[in-house]
């Protein structure tokens, strides 16, 4: 759903560090994004494709790694990860695998992380 | 020459917005102001529920106006003489704690005892992006079909309040609006749930001893 506000959110967050880091050029680039965070990863990928071209991470190869849902049922207590292979992104439902219940707590998988950066810097 | 080389990052996005949503928070608890996140569907009825606070609320009223085309809702609030911010939202499909902490330096908070914060009309997106409000009002109306609760139970678990709305024209769209307020109940059991009709005035009191009482609740 929001690939293009979370691509800019990424790309601002590898551009600050790399700045920081005084890096002449990004070479790659690690994203760790929750299943259920209402993200498509191919979308976010061509976005970043999109977003970067007039900067120092034009090349910059994008990896991103999808993390499980873990949830915690409000009805059953059960804890623990669910899967969800066709995930609907305009109607995300998760149920407990236990109960079937739809009262549920997202424990992990919801969030949208830049891990690392692989740089060139000048000596 | 060149030298290449690995920097550990750990930016998570939803954390970095939940920091600025706490910062938002603290600006206006400084400044004496309660501060609500108004979201449900596209047509709901968020503006008009506005509208109608502003004109039968006592204390007085900012509005921040989140509006995908342009400022057109900002426009419905400036008539009635209340300061108003409108965000060109463009292609978000919702509102973040960086759009809202801009906005915050466009209104005069020690002139307001309520920030109203319109946000774009999507029950999906905007269910984690936290913007520093004290309060969510989540507003649905019978036009979207009676399963649009269960449909998107997320954003109901995350209400402070729940509103279904046009009621007065759930026969004619075959639409059952006590299912609604059912499911919002299985959903979410603790919070308060307005059956309305906003055309005729009908539940706008409820909504507004709901909003005073929650108000003094958790301040
Ligand atoms: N029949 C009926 N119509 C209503 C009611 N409340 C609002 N409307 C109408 O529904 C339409 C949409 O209302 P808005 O208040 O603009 O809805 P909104 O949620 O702000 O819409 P967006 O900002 O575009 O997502 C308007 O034409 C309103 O007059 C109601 O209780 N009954
Ligand atoms: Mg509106
Ligand atoms: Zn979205
Ligand atoms: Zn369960
Ligand atoms: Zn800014």
């Amino acid at each position: 759903m929001h690939e293009l506000s979370m691509a800019d959110g990424i790309l601002k967050a590898v551009l600050e560090n790399a700045q920081k880091n005084e890096v002449t050029e990004v070479l790659e680039v690690t994203i760790q994004i929750g299943k259920m965070a209402l993200l498509n990863p191919k979308q976010v990928k061509f976005m970043l494709g999109v977003l970067s071209e007039d900067t120092i991470a034009n090349k910059a190869k994008f990896i991103i790694e999808e993390i499980p849902i873990e949830i915690q049922c409000l009805e059953c207590g059960f804890e623990g990860k669910v899967d969800v292979d066709d995930l609907d992104h305009y109607a995300p439902m998760v149920e407990c695998p236990k109960c079937e219940n739809k009262r549920i707590s997202i424990i992990n998988g919801k969030d949208c992380t830049v891990k690392s950066i692989v740089v060139e810097k000048d000596d | 020459m060149h030298k290449v080389s690995e920097i550990e990052v750990q930016h998570n996005i939803m954390k970095a917005n939940k920091k600025l949503a706490d910062k938002n928070k603290k600006k206006l608890e400084e400044n004496d102001v309660f501060g609500i996140d108004f979201v449900g569907a596209i047509g709901s009825g968020k503006t008009s529920l506005i509208e109608e606070l502003i004109q039968n609320m006592d204390g007085s009223i900012g509005v921040i106006a989140g509006d995908v085309i342009s400022k057109f809702d900002a426009g419905r609030f400036k008539k009635y003489d209340v300061p108003v911010v409108g965000l060109n939202t463009g292609k978000e499909c919702h509102l973040d704690a960086h759009l809202v902490e801009h906005a915050l330096n466009d209104i005069s908070l020690v002139d307001v005892d309520y920030l109203f914060i319109e946000n774009v009309g999507n029950l999906i997106c905007p269910v984690d992006f936290d913007l520093g409000s004290h309060m969510r009002i989540v507003v649905v109306s019978v036009s979207e079909g009676d399963d649009t609760v269960e449909k998107h139970p997320f954003i109901f678990q995350s209400a402070d309040l729940i509103i279904i709305n046009k009621v007065d024209i759930a026969n004619a769209v075959g639409a059952d609006e006590n299912k609604m307020a059912t499911d919002a109940k299985k959903i979410n059991p603790d919070v308060k749930i307005i059956k309305t009709s906003l055309k005729e005035g009908k539940g706008l009191d409820e909504i507004i001893s709901a909003i005073e009482k929650f108000k003094i609740i958790i301040s």
